[in-house]
Parts: structure tokens; C-alpha cells; sequence
């Protein structure tokens, strides 16, 4: 495990705002699934990316102001408690109670397990993009075995034409999807770790509007 | 994942080895899909081979968490609404031939991080373009996508000479985005100045047109926050243009604060760390404002004038922010002998490390360079004064708001002294500006949200403002030797000589050494020379005062010429002091000679005329000649009455003067009368002249005493 890159160095490292390294870090796990998590409760693009960017901004206020302790509840509770109020205000701005999506698509923001799933699919999300990308670029798999492997699931081709396509055998295009199968889950095992983020309990919950969140 | 797991998968034979891998990832498949085909006898063996149903299961295993795993990837390309709406475009434009509509691209001319740049051709106009477009379209992640289309926005809304036009904007037929600007051909900022050998002139004109620019995308909510010589190009025509709003932000309106999204991506900040102000790179989102350009402007500027950055060398970010932070970069001409000082203080002024010492406002450092360049007096070196004493006034500030309006009283009287010799047009615009950010400085305290000793003294408070200027205006020496002198100025109306020598004379060897570096003027060391004259007098040291009287004289004919109000100040000055020296003969030369000159302007200041006759009248009076000082008194009086209130001190002892001198010619009616009125004036005037009251009152003791004067006449 590379302990600088554990959820514990990262937010140590937050305190201080002179280490842009640890801002980057933060900012790159966490933004792309504040994204995805608002844009999973009816939130447009740019809003979505709007609320994301308040709620990493107003965490880290609060975090170097001593509010958040990690032993009072998850890290994405309470950014997910952020991201909500961060939510609403983007709706009143837009002089709208709903957005414009099929309802059944969106996630209710008064209902906190819901919330609390969406968040924990976006991280999920989140992970295996990760590891996607520590595979295609770190990882020392051959990357024939990755070409066939990305042919096969992301293009959704036949077997028989990823194997015509490499010259090689349909035995060692469903060999290159096992292996990297293989080395995917591992990758996604030690993040897991790294991140100390395993789905837990949603019922403990983030900061509440009287902390002085919403404003 | 297990060792032997992985062991397994590897091997070429699977499971029991009756079947190949392939029938068994098509049984796999069959679990959920019924229509897939299986090869014959699989599923009649699979329930009675354990290896094989393992090696099912775990395919079944991967092929689902595969899936998972390819929808992730998708979502990370998939920003909806833009995605959806390229989609419509697209169909639209399939059927355009090229990849973009109504345009033929041509070469390729930059391909940076973002995107890539093509010469273009617009083929119903055959107007000649630049497109740039985004690279990886559709499949580009969230950040690119909503910051190309954040370029487009910005851009969009500015039309300024000095900033790249925008045509207009699309998708391309393979879902790239795209947009369409003016094609500028010409070279980078730095390029440029090198190739051309820019004198500092130009550098300064190519500044102005550039800040011209910021300031009116800055008026328009937009910071560019990427400035950087390889944003900026100069034409053909010389005309620099700024590029590149890709990181761009709008400002205003409920605009949330945004951490500047450089910092937030590792990799594509670092070019550009160099031009960044300390504030961006500590990270810190609510400190990043237009004057983050203004930083950058400074860093650009320095560069252009002295062919290297203000700060290189940094092995690490953190080096950078303490280099930034911590220190004060090397002077400009200090490099560049040709640099002029005014140039210093602009440059030095953008690339404060604190934003309250860089330039209010673009629109501010375009004023100063429009004055630069005019030949006009720069307002950095005023507002650098205003900074020290606000800064001042707010650390230590004045408990009582009645001891604050006090303050503020003394303070801009000293100002106001200081500046009362000014009367030259470049000094009086100086002084009347300096004024100004001296009120606004003073008015900008609130007393109410300050703590602070009450019994602050004017001493202290002055000696505040002297060691703030020292620590604050250590890059501007020439300012610091104006808030030095007037300082002395304000300590010599209070007639602290220790104090005010200490200031003025600091203040004197600091222009001197200035002046032989050609960072200040003559005119400003005679200026010191004058001052210094003024505290010796105070001092009784007379042959030190004549001395530099004598200097400051020389220097004031020689540059303003002897009919200026300020050489003949100085002539009057050693007039008097050549009087206090006893040497008569030669003081009452001089002021005969000022008569002259004064009387020969018509503009003369009447206060200036009565002094130099009061001055005169002295020396009648030390030789006898009493009826030419009564003369002389009297002129006086009338000169100053026109000017002043008529229960001014001045007037008092005026009317003092006259008394005694008619005490002496035997008028003691006339002196009586006089000596009433100026001590009636002067008690007025709370503790300032104590000893000429007490002057006053002995004379109509005496006078009252005379048999010839009924004693119930005058005060009691």
C-alpha cells in the first residue's frame, strides 16, 4: 500500500494550504464523484460541476476550521451532507423545485440511504476508474493482452473478431479478459485499502444545517 | 485473488480439460443470455465437475464485474447534456464533407494539452481563421469538455483589440468541439521583445496595450488567470493579443469562489507556476482575484524588461511560494541601466507578494503606464505612502474617535505642510493626489472595529508610520525618502528638533546617494537641503543653516530659476537666518532684492510678500530705523489681512510687532491699541504662543503705566 497516497496522509496533508500536492490528490478522488453524485440528483452538467466544486471548497474551509473528525462520521457523509445543501442551493438559483429529468431518474435529496447509495456508486464508479487507469498506464500486462482486453469489453466486439483482428487464438482473447480481470481486482482490492473508504453504515451522518453548513 | 486462482486462469488447460476455455466462457455467457450456443454435453457434465463449475463461476464473476467496469469508464467520457446535445449536432453536420461545417482546415499550428490549433479557411467568406478544437471530442473527460466550453463563454463576450476575437463555435462531425477566432500571425511576447530589442519604452507601450486588454476583460467579470508570455502574441502590425482563456473565470454576480482549477490538476500547472502569484499557489480559492493577472502581468513585464524572470531557481513548488512571499526581487535597473525608476516602482508594485500592495485595479496600472509614458508623475509611489499609513492606522489604532478625528486633523496638516511649497505643476499634482489617498487612508479606519492604546502620541504614531515605511517601502527608496521627509516636516511644525532632524536627515543622504544613482531629482534633494536648513535654525546652529540654505538655493535657482515661489522660500529662509546671524547688511540685500522679484509677479502670494517685509522690518528695528520698520510692519499687516481671518494668530502677532515698534517711536495710544487686539487674538490660541502673550501683556503693562495713558484703557 503507498501510505502517502491513504485517505489519513491525504486529509493530514489538507490542513495545510500550501501543500498543492495533497489539494490535487483530494480534489482528483473526489470531484469526478461529486459530479457524478449531483448530476445523479437531477444536477446539469455544469451545475453539477459547479456544486462539486463548491462542496470540495467549502470541506476543506471547514476541515482546516477543526470542524470535521473522521471519528464523528465518514468522510463522504459529510461531504454527500455538503454536496445535498450545496444541491438545493444550485435548485433555488435555477428558480426551480425539480430539473428537468424524469423524476424516477433522480435521486430524492430529502432521502438520506438514497443519497447515501448514490454517493457510494459514484465512488465505486470512481475506483474502477482508477484502477482502469493505474492498469492501462502502471501495470506491467502486456499491452497486447490489454488491446484485446479493451476490444472485447469496452467495444463490445465478437471474440472471434478481436482474434482475427490481433492474430490470435479466441482461447487467448478470453485468457487476456481473465487475466486482466485478475489484475483489475487486485488493483481495486489495494485502493480499497488505500482509500479506507469500505461502504459502511449510511445512517451516520455528516454535519447538520445548524453546524453552520448551510448558509 | 489468490496465487493459485491466478495459477489456474493461466494455465491452457481448463478446469477438467474435457472442455476448451471457449465453450466454457459460451456456457458463462448462456447463464444470461439462454440464446447463446453451448457446445454439446457441457451442461450435462458442468454439475458433476467441480473444476469446471469453478472456472464457470469465476467467469461469470469477471464478465460482471467487467461490466461494472466498462460503465464506469463510459460514465467518465459521458458528460449528458453535452454529450447529448453534440449528438444532435452531429447529425446535422454528417452530411458537410469536411469535419467542420463551412470550414476547410489547413495546417496544424499549436497542439498543446487542451487542443489543437489549425490555420482555417471560412469558406463563404474565405475569411483565413484559427479553429482550435477539443482533442479526444466526445470522449474527453468532464474537466476539458466544461473548460472548452467555458473558453467559448468567455471569449465569446469580449471584443477588445488586444484580446483574440472569437468567431463563432460548433461540434465537429466526429463530436469534437470547436471553435473559430481571429488568426493572429506573429510571434510570443518574449520572442518578440528579444528579436527586437525592445527598449524598456516599448516594453512599457506593449504592457499598456496588454493591461488595456485584462482591465476590460477584468470590468467584464473575466480573469484570465493563465497570463504568460505564450499567451500573449504580437502581430505583424506590433499589436500583442492575448490568448488562451481556457482557465478563464467568471467573476460577480452569484458566481461561486472557484479554486483555480490550475492548481487542482497536476501536470498542467506547471508551466506556468512561474507566472502564478503567491496566493494561487498556495491554493488558497477566496485569495484568488483580478489580481492574480495583475501578478502575472508583473512576472511578464520583468521578464520583457530584463530578459529573466523575477524569480528562478525553485527546485519545488513550496521553494517558489517562499522565494514569492519572502522576498523582494532585484530592482528592474538595477539589471537594466536603462530601466527608468518609475519603471521600478510599477513593476515591483504588480509583483507584490501581498494583493493589497499590487495595483487596485487593471484600469489603476494602466493609468500609471499612460503616465509613464507621457512624462507624467506615477501614482505608485503616492499610493505606496497612503498604503504605509493605512496599514499603520490599522494596526495601531486610536481608541477614541474624537482622538481619531484628531489624528486625522494632525496628520493631514503635516501632509498639507509638507506639500505647501509645492506649487510646480508635476508637485502639485503629486501633492494634491497624495492628499487625497492621505484622507482616504485616514478615512478608511474604522475606529469601531479596531482595539488599540488610546495615549497614542503624535511621536509614536509617526515613529509607527517611520517603521512601517522602512519595513514597507524597502523596494521604493525614493518613496521612502519622501515619507521620511514628511515626517520631519510634521515633526518640525512641532518644533521636535531631535526627531525631526533624525527624519529629515535620513531622508537627505537617502536622495543624495538616490540622486547619484539618477534615481531621484535635484529638485528633491534641495528640497531635503531646504528642510534640513529649517531644523538648524530651530536648532540655533545658524552656520549649519546658511550652509544648506546656501546649497538648496543653488540648486532651486539653477533648476526652477530665481523668480520661483520655491528658490525664493529658500532666498527668504537664508535671508533670515544671515539676520539671525547678525549679518544685516547682506540680509537686507536679499530681502530687498525678493521685494523686487515679488513685486514684479503678479501671482506673488501675499503671505509670501508680508513675510519677506516683516523679515526686513527686523532689521530696521535692530538698527534704529524705526519708522521704515513701522513701514515695513504695517505693509505687512495690510498683505495679510486680505488672506487670513481676522482673528488668526498671525495677524496677532502682526499686531504685535506694530505695538512694539510703536512703543518704541513713542506712540503709545497706537500701541496700546494695537498691543490689545493681539493679545485678544492670541489668548485665542490655545498653548502655541504662550511666550508672545506673555511678550504682549508685559508691553501694555508698561505702556499702561505711562502717565500719558489712562490705565482704565485695555484689558485687564
Amino acid at each position: 500500500m503507498d501510505i502517502d497516497r491513504t485517505t489519513t496522509a491525504l486529509l493530514t496533508g489538507l490542513f495545510d494550504p500550501r501543500n498543492a500536492a495533497a489539494w490535487e490528490a483530494f480534489d482528483r478522488r473526489y470531484r469526478p464523484i461529486l459530479i457524478g453524485f449531483a448530476r445523479n440528483c437531477g444536477a446539469k452538467d455544469v451545475d453539477a460541476a459547479e456544486v462539486a466544486q463548491e462542496t470540495i471548497v467549502r470541506f476543506v474551509e471547514e476541515y482546516r476550521a477543526g470542524k470535521y473528525d473522521r471519528n464523528r462520521g465518514r468522510l463522504g457523509a459529510w461531504l454527500v451532507t455538503i454536496a445535498r445543501y450545496r444541491l438545493l442551493d444550485s435548485r433555488r438559483r435555477a428558480g426551480t423545485a425539480r430539473i428537468e429529468r424524469a423524476e424516477s431518474a433522480m435521486v430524492d435529496l430529502d432521502d438520506e440511504r438514497s443519497l447515501g447509495a448514490s454517493y457510494e456508486a459514484e465512488r465505486r464508479q470512481a475506483l474502477l476508474r482508477e484502477a482502469l487507469d493505474e492498469m492501462r498506464t502502471r501495470s506491467r500486462t502486456d499491452p497486447k493482452t490489454i488491446k484485446a482486453f479493451e476490444m472485447l469489453v469496452y467495444h463490445g466486439l465478437a471474440p472471434q473478431v478481436v482474434a482475427e483482428q490481433l492474430e490470435m487464438s479466441t482461447h487467448d482473447v478470453y485468457l487476456a479478459k481473465s487475466r486482466v480481470a485478475a489484475k483489475l481486482r487486485e488493483i481495486v482490492l489495494r485502493l480499497e485499502s488505500e482509500y479506507e473508504e469500505a461502504p459502511g453504515d449510511w445512517d451516520e451522518s455528516g454535519p447538520r444545517p445548524s453546524d453552520g453548513i448551510h448558509s | 485473488m489468490t496465487g493459485g486462482e491466478a495459477t489456474q486462469i493461466d494455465s491452457d488447460s481448463v478446469g477438467c480439460g474435457r472442455f476448451g476455455r471457449d465453450d466454457l466462457e459460451m456456457l458463462a455467457i448462456a447463464q444470461s443470455d439462454p440464446s447463446a450456443p453451448v457446445v454439446d454435453g457441457i451442461v450435462e457434465h458442468l454439475p458433476k465437475c467441480p473444476a469446471c463449475c469453478a472456472v464457470v463461476d469465476r467467469i461469470v464473476a469477471d464478465n460482471a464485474f467487467l461490466h461494472e467496469l466498462a460503465r464506469a469508464a463510459s460514465r467518465a467520457s459521458d458528460s449528458r447534456a453535452a454529450i447529448a446535445r453534440l449528438e444532435a449536432q452531429r447529425e446535422d453536420l454528417a452530411a458537410s464533407g469536411g469535419p467542420i461545417s463551412g470550414y476547410r482546415l489547413g495546417a496544424e499550428i499549436h497542439r498543446g494539452a487542451q487542443g489543437a490549433v489549425f490555420r482555417a479557411e471560412q469558406i463563404a467568406t474565405r475569411r483565413v481563421c484559427a479553429v482550435k478544437m477539443l482533442l479526444g471530442g466526445r470522449f474527453a473527460g468532464d474537466r476539458e469538455l466544461i473548460r472548452f466550453e467555458r473558453e467559448v463563454e468567455v471569449v465569446a463576450r469580449l471584443r477588445h483589440p488586444a484580446i483574440v476575437t472569437l468567431y463563432e463555435s460548433g461540434v465537429s462531425r466526429d463530436g469534437e468541439p470547436w471553435f473559430a477566432m481571429e488568426l493572429v500571425e506573429g510571434e510570443r511576447l518574449d520572442d518578440f521583445v528579444r528579436a527586437h530589442f525592445s527598449p524598456p519604452r516599448q516594453v512599457a507601450q506593449l504592457l499598456r496595450q496588454i493591461a488595456d486588454g485584462i482591465a476590460y476583460a477584468h470590468r467584464r467579470g473575466v480573469i484570465h488567470r493563465d497570463l504568460k508570455p505564450g499567451n500573449i502574441v504580437v502581430d505583424a502590425e506590433g499589436v500583442p493579443r492575448v490568448l488562451d482563456f481556457g482557465l478563464a473565470r467568471l467573476q460577480g454576480g452569484d458566481a461561486p469562489a472557484e479554486v483555480n482549477s490550475a492548481t487542482t490538476m497536476a501536470g498542467e500547472f506547471v508551466g506556468t507556476f512561474a507566472y502564478a502569484a503567491p496566493e494561487q499557489l498556495a491554493g488558497d480559492p477566496g485569495a484568488v482575484d483580478s489580481r492574480c493577472d495583475l501578478y502575472a502581468l508583473g512576472v511578464v513585464f520583468y521578464q520583457c524588461l530584463v530578459g529573466r524572470r523575477p524569480f528562478e531557481g525553485a527546485r519545488s513548488i513550496a521553494e517558489l511560494v517562499a522565494q514569492k512571499t519572502g522576498s523582494v526581487p532585484t530592482r528592474p535597473s538595477a539589471l537594466n541601466g536603462a530601466i527608468d525608476g518609475d519603471l521600478d516602482v510599477i513593476t515591483l508594485r504588480l509583483l507584490a507578494a501581498d494583493p493589497a500592495r499590487r495595483y487596485v485595479t487593471a484600469d489603476a496600472l494602466v493609468e500609471d503606464l499612460e503616465r509613464f509614458l507621457d512624462g507624467r508623475p506615477i501614482l505608485a509611489r503616492e499610493d505606496s505612502m497612503a498604503y504605509v499609513v493605512r496599514k499603520t492606522l490599522r494596526r495601531h489604532w486610536i481608541a477614541s474617535s474624537a482622538a481619531a478625528a484628531l489624528m486625522a486633523t494632525i496628520l493631514i496638516s503635516g501632509v498639507a505642510l509638507a506639500f505647501a511649497y509645492a506649487n510646480a505643476q508635476r508637485q502639485r499634482v503629486r501633492s494634491e493626489r497624495t492628499l487625497a489617498s492621505f484622507r482616504d487612508a485616514v478615512g478608511s479606519v474604522n475606529p469601531e472595529a479596531s482595539s488599540g492604546s488610546a495615549s497614542l502620541s503624535v511621536e509614536q504614531f509617526l515613529e509607527l508610520i517611520e517603521a512601517n515605511s522602512a519595513n514597507e517601502l524597502s523596494s521604493e527608496p525614493a518613496v521612502l525618502a519622501g515619507v521620511r521627509d514628511t515626517i520631519g516636516i510634521v515633526h518640525l511644525g512641532f518644533e521636535d528638533a531631535p526627531r525631526a532632524e533624525r527624519a529629515l536627515s535620513q531622508a537627505l543622504d537617502e536622495r543624495r546617494r538616490l540622486y547619484a544613482n539618477g534615481e531621484c531629482s535635484r529638485e528633491e534633494v534641495a528640497e531635503s537641503l531646504h528642510n534640513m536648513g529649517r531644523v538648524c535654525i530651530l536648532q540655533r546652529k545658524l552656520t549649519e543653516a546658511e550652509a544648506f540654505y546656501r546649497e538648496a538655493l543653488a540648486v532651486r535657482s539653477d533648476v526652477f530659476g530665481e523668480r520661483d515661489p520655491r528658490t525664493m522660500l529658500t532666498a527668504r529662509h537664508l535671508a533670515s537666518c544671515l539676520r539671525r546671524e547678525n549679518r544685516l547688511d547682506e540680509a537686507l540685500a536679499l530681502y530687498d532684492a525678493l521685494e523686487v522679484r515679488a513685486l514684479d509677479q503678479s501671482g506673488y502670494p501675499a503671505l509670501d510678500l508680508a513675510a519677506i517685509r516683516n523679515g526686513r522690518a527686523f532689521i530696521y528695528q535692530s538698527r534704529g530705523e524705526l519708522p521704515r520698520a513701522l513701514s515695513d510692519f504695517e505693509d505687512a499687516l495690510d498683505a495679510i489681512r486680505g488672506q487670513l481671518a481676522s482673528d488668526d494668530y498671525r495677524v496677532g502677532r502682526s499686531l504685535f510687532n506694530i505695538a512694539s515698534t510703536q512703543e518704541r517711536l513713542s506712540m503709545p495710544v497706537e500701541s496700546l491699541q494695537n498691543a490689545t487686539q493681539a493679545l485678544e487674538i492670541l489668548r485665542k490660541r490655545k498653548g502655541g504662543d504662550a511666550a508672545t502673550v506673555v511678550d504682549v501683556e508685559k508691553l501694555i503693562a508698561r505702556l499702561r503705566s505711562l502717565p500719558s495713558i489712562d490705565p482704565s484703557v485695555g484689558p485687564n
